[in-house]
C-alpha cells in the first residue's frame, strides 16, 4: 500500500526525481530488453523442438501422456516467461519501487503530512477570514482595536509619520515599506545651484507685476492709478459686481470688528428704531381710541366668524414677521407699525 | 512620499551610497532635534479633540518660521488636487496640535467645505463679513472632529463678490486673525482657485509661502512653471511642490515622468509625493478627509508626512521610485 502511495506522490511532489527515475527506468528497460528477447527466443526454440519431437513420434506412442505433460509444462513455462517479460517490460515504476522502497515511504509520508498541514492552514485561514463581522476579533483584524492593548483607554500613539507600524524603512535605507508595499528609494538630486538657475530662467521668462486694482471692462481708469496695476475683469466674472455700496474703510472696519452687533445689522436696527419712534409719536392720538381690530378680540369666543378669524391670523402673522425682522424692537408693536417696519427693511 | 530627515546641511551632490555610515542617508528617521517629546513652543490652550484617529504621534514637529504661517496652495491647472491637499494637510496640521484656519479663496467654485464635510455649516462667508452682516468669528466654521481647525469661505456658490479691493480683503482677514482674542492661528492655508486671473491674484496677496501642487504630466507642469514664475515675481520665494497622483507602476514602465524628472523640470524642492489612491475619491465623496481614515491609506500617510515637513520647513531628501516585490518569509509558501 505504501509503495503504491509512493508511486502516486512521486509525480506530484518532486519533479527532478521523476526525471531521474525516468532515466533510471529507461536504462533498466534497455538492460532488460535483451534478456527478455533472449528468454523469449529460447522459449520459442524450445517449443519448436517440442513440436518437432511430437510430430516425429507416432500417434499411438505410449509416451504420449509424458509428451503431453511436457507440452503443458513447456507451455506453462512459455507463459510464465511471457508474464515475466511483461512484468519486466513494465518495470519502470515497479523497479523503482522495489529499489527505493524504504526511503520513498518516508519521503512520501513527509510530503503527505506537509500537504495535509497546508490544506488545514489554508482552510483555517479562509474560515477565519469569513468569520461573521462584529466580534472583537474582527475589530482587531480590521485594525480598529489592538489586541495587545485591550481595555487601555489612552489613545495609541506612534513615534511620527516616518516611523510607525505603517511606515518602515529598510535596514539599508534604500527601501521603505508603506502599507505593506515595499518601495525603492532614490535620493533627491536637486541642488541649490540648480534651483537658482531655474529661478533665473523664470525671472527672465515671466515679467509680471501683481495687479492691485480690479476694473470691470468698459470702466474708465481712475486718475491716480498706475495702468500696469489694473486687472481688467470681464462682466460675467464672479468679481464683476464691483458696484459695492460699502467703501473700503468700512469694509476693513467690518473685518476687524471683534465684538458687538455687526455694522449692517446695527444700522438696520437703528433705522428701524427711528422709524418706529416717528410712527409712534404720530399715532399717539390714534392709539387712544379703541382699535376696531383689537376690539374684535374681545368678542365672545363661541361665536365664530370665518372672516374675523382670518383677520386675527393675519395680524398674528404680521407680528411674527415683525419679531423676526426686528428682534430688538419694542416688545409690543401694533400691526400697523410692524407693517411699516417690514417695508423699511425691504427698502434697506 | 518619504523624507529622510537630514540633519546635516544639504551636500551639493548627494551621493547614492545608501549603505555608507555618513550622511545624507545614514541618520535618517530618527528624531534629530532634542527634547522631542516636549512641545516645541509654550503650550497653547487648544481645544479638546473628540475624535481620535488611529495614528497618533508622540512626537510633535518643531514649528519653524513666524506665526501665522500664511501658505497658499496653488497649481495653475485645475483638477490636480489643490483642494484635496488643502483639506488633508490642514487637518493633518490640526491633528499635530497646531491651530489652523483654511480659507477657501475659490470665489465661484468653492469645494473645500464639501471635502471637509462642513457644507451644511457654512452660513456666513467673507462677503457677509465685508458687508457688515456678521463678524469674522461668526463666519469661521469650526470643525467638530478637530476643533483647532477652522474653515472660512470667501463667498457662497453662485454669488458674486463685490470685491473691488482685490487681495486687500484677504490681507485684512489675515490681520484680523492675527489679533483675535484666542490667539493667532499657527497656519492660515489658502486654497487658491485654478488659473492666474483675479481669483489667483486675490489668493496669493497675503501669502508668504506657497505650495505648488502638480501632477506628473506636461500640461500641469507647464502651468506650474508659469505660476511659480508669477509667485516669484510677487516676492514669494518659499515655494515647495507636492507631486500628486503618482503611479509607481507607470513610472517603472516609463509611461509616466518620475518625481525626479518633475523636479528637474521645475527646480523646486519637494514637500511631498502623493501616490494615486482610490481612497481619495471615496473620502471626497464622504466628506471625510483621507488623513482621518482608519486604517490609514497610502495617500493619507503621504499627506501626513507632507504636513510634517511643512511645519518644519523641511523638504524630501529621498523619493519612492517603484514597488519592489516584497521579500517573503521561508514559511510563506505554507500560507504564512
Amino acid at each position: 500500500m505504501a509503495s503504491i502511495w509512493t508511486l502516486q506522490f512521486h509525480p506530484i511532489s518532486l519533479q527532478p526525481s521523476i526525471w531521474v527515475s525516468k532515466h533510471q527506468i529507461h536504462l533498466n528497460f534497455e538492460k532488460l530488453r535483451p534478456e527478455f528477447r533472449f528468454k523469449s527466443s529460447s522459449s520459442k526454440q524450445l517449443s519448436r523442438k517440442f513440436v518437432l519431437g511430437a510430430n516425429s513420434g507416432s500417434p499411438s506412442d505410449p509416451d504420449e501422456p509424458a509428451v503431453k505433460t511436457q507440452t503443458i509444462t513447456v507451455a506453462v513455462k512459455d507463459q510464465l516467461s511471457k508474464l515475466h517479460g511483461t512484468i519486466n517490460s513494465f518495470p519502470p515504476l515497479v523497479f523503482v519501487m522495489n529499489r527505493y522502497g524504504g526511503s520513498n515511504l518516508a519521503i512520501g509520508l513527509c510530503i503527505a503530512i506537509t500537504l495535509l498541514v497546508i490544506a488545514v492552514r489554508v482552510y483555517a485561514a479562509r474560515k477565519l477570514r469569513h468569520r461573521t463581522p462584529g466580534s472583537v476579533a474582527d475589530l482587531v483584524r480590521r485594525g480598529q482595536l489592538r489586541s495587545d492593548r485591550r481595555g487601555i483607554s489612552r489613545p495609541l500613539k506612534y513615534e511620527d509619520p516616518f516611523n510607525n507600524p505603517m511606515v518602515k524603512v529598510g535596514k539599508s535605507n534604500s527601501t521603505v515599506e508603506m502599507c505593506g508595499k515595499v518601495y525603492r528609494l532614490a535620493p533627491v538630486t536637486l541642488t541649490e545651484e540648480e534651483q537658482a538657475i531655474h529661478q533665473k530662467r523664470r525671472s527672465r521668462a515671466y515679467q509680471w507685476k501683481r495687479p492691485t486694482v480690479f476694473l470691470k471692462e468698459g470702466e474708465s481708469v481712475p486718475a491716480d492709478v498706475d495702468p500696469d496695476t489694473i486687472r481688467w475683469i470681464p462682466a460675467n466674472h464672479p468679481f464683476a459686481t464691483t458696484a459695492s455700496d460699502i467703501d473700503e474703510d468700512l469694509a476693513q472696519n467690518n473685518v476687524y470688528q471683534k465684538h458687538g452687533v455687526p455694522f449692517r445689522i446695527k444700522a438696520e436696527h437703528e433705522a428701524m428704531q427711528r422709524k418706529l419712534e416717528a410712527l409712534q409719536s404720530e399715532q399717539k392720538l390714534n392709539n387712544l381710541m379703541i382699535d376696531p381690530r383689537n376690539a374684535k378680540d374681545f368678542e365672545r369666543p363661541f361665536k365664530e366668524h370665518p372672516r374675523s378669524r382670518e383677520q386675527v391670523e393675519q395680524s398674528s402673522f404680521n407680528n411674527q414677521t415683525s419679531d423676526s425682522m426686528s428682534p430688538t424692537s419694542d416688545p409690543a408693536p401694533i400691526s400697523v407699525e410692524s407693517n411699516s417696519s417690514s417695508e423699511e427693511t425691504q427698502k434697506l | 512620499m518619504l523624507s529622510l530627515h537630514n540633519p546635516f546641511p544639504t551636500t551639493p551632490k548627494p551621493s547614492l551610497n545608501l549603505n555608507s555610515s555618513t550622511p545624507p542617508f545614514s541618520t535618517t528617521f530618527k528624531p534629530h532635534f532634542p527634547n522631542t517629546l516636549k512641545p516645541p513652543k509654550p503650550h497653547k490652550p487648544h481645544f479638546t479633540t473628540r475624535t481620535q484617529s488611529l495614528l497618533q504621534y508622540n512626537r510633535k514637529p518643531q514649528l519653524a518660521g513666524e506665526t501665522p504661517r500664511v501658505v497658499v496652495i496653488t497649481s495653475g491647472k485645475g483638477g490636480v488636487g489643490k483642494t484635496t491637499t488643502t483639506a488633508n494637510v490642514g487637518l493633518s496640521l490640526a491633528r499635530l496640535g497646531f491651530s489652523v484656519v483654511a480659507i477657501d479663496a475659490d470665489v465661484g467654485l468653492r469645494n473645500l467645505d464639501l471635502l471637509l464635510g462642513l457644507e451644511n455649516r457654512v452660513n456666513y462667508t467673507v462677503v457677509e463679513v465685508l458687508n457688515g452682516d456678521c463678524r469674522l468669528d461668526q463666519a469661521l466654521v469650526r470643525d467638530k472632529r478637530w476643533s483647532n481647525f477652522e474653515l472660512l469661505c470667501i463667498s457662497k456658490p453662485r454669488s458674486k463678490l463685490p470685491i473691488g479691493f482685490g487681495g486687500k480683503a484677504l490681507v485684512w482677514l489675515v490681520d484680523a486673525l492675527k489679533s483675535r482674542q484666542e490667539g493667532s492661528p499657527d497656519f492660515i492655508i489658502i486654497d487658491c482657485p485654478a488659473g492666474i486671473d483675479a481669483g489667483f491674484i486675490t489668493a496669493i496677496t497675503p501669502a508668504n509661502e506657497a505650495v505648488l501642487v502638480t501632477t506628473p504630466d506636461i500640461t500641469s507642469l507647464r502651468d506650474a512653471d508659469r505660476v511659480t514664475g508669477l509667485l516669484e515675481c510677487d516676492g514669494i520665494r518659499d515655494i515647495k511642490m507636492i507631486v500628486n497622483r503618482v503611479r509607481t507602476d507607470m513610472i517603472k514602465g516609463e509611461d509616466m515622468m518620475s518625481v525626479l524628472d518633475v523636479q528637474e523640470m521645475l527646480g523646486l524642492s519637494l514637500l511631498g509625493v502623493i501616490p494615486e489612491d482610490s481612497e481619495v475619491i471615496r473620502s471626497t465623496n464622504r466628506g471625510y478627509p483621507l488623513v482621518l481614515n482608519k486604517p490609514p491609506t497610502l495617500a493619507g500617510l503621504a499627506f501626513e508626512q507632507a504636513a510634517w515637513r511643512l511645519v518644519e520647513q523641511d523638504s524630501m531628501k529621498a523619493v519612492m521610485m517603484e514597488e519592489e516585490p516584497k521579500k517573503r518569509g521561508f514559511f510563506s509558501f505554507f500560507g504564512g
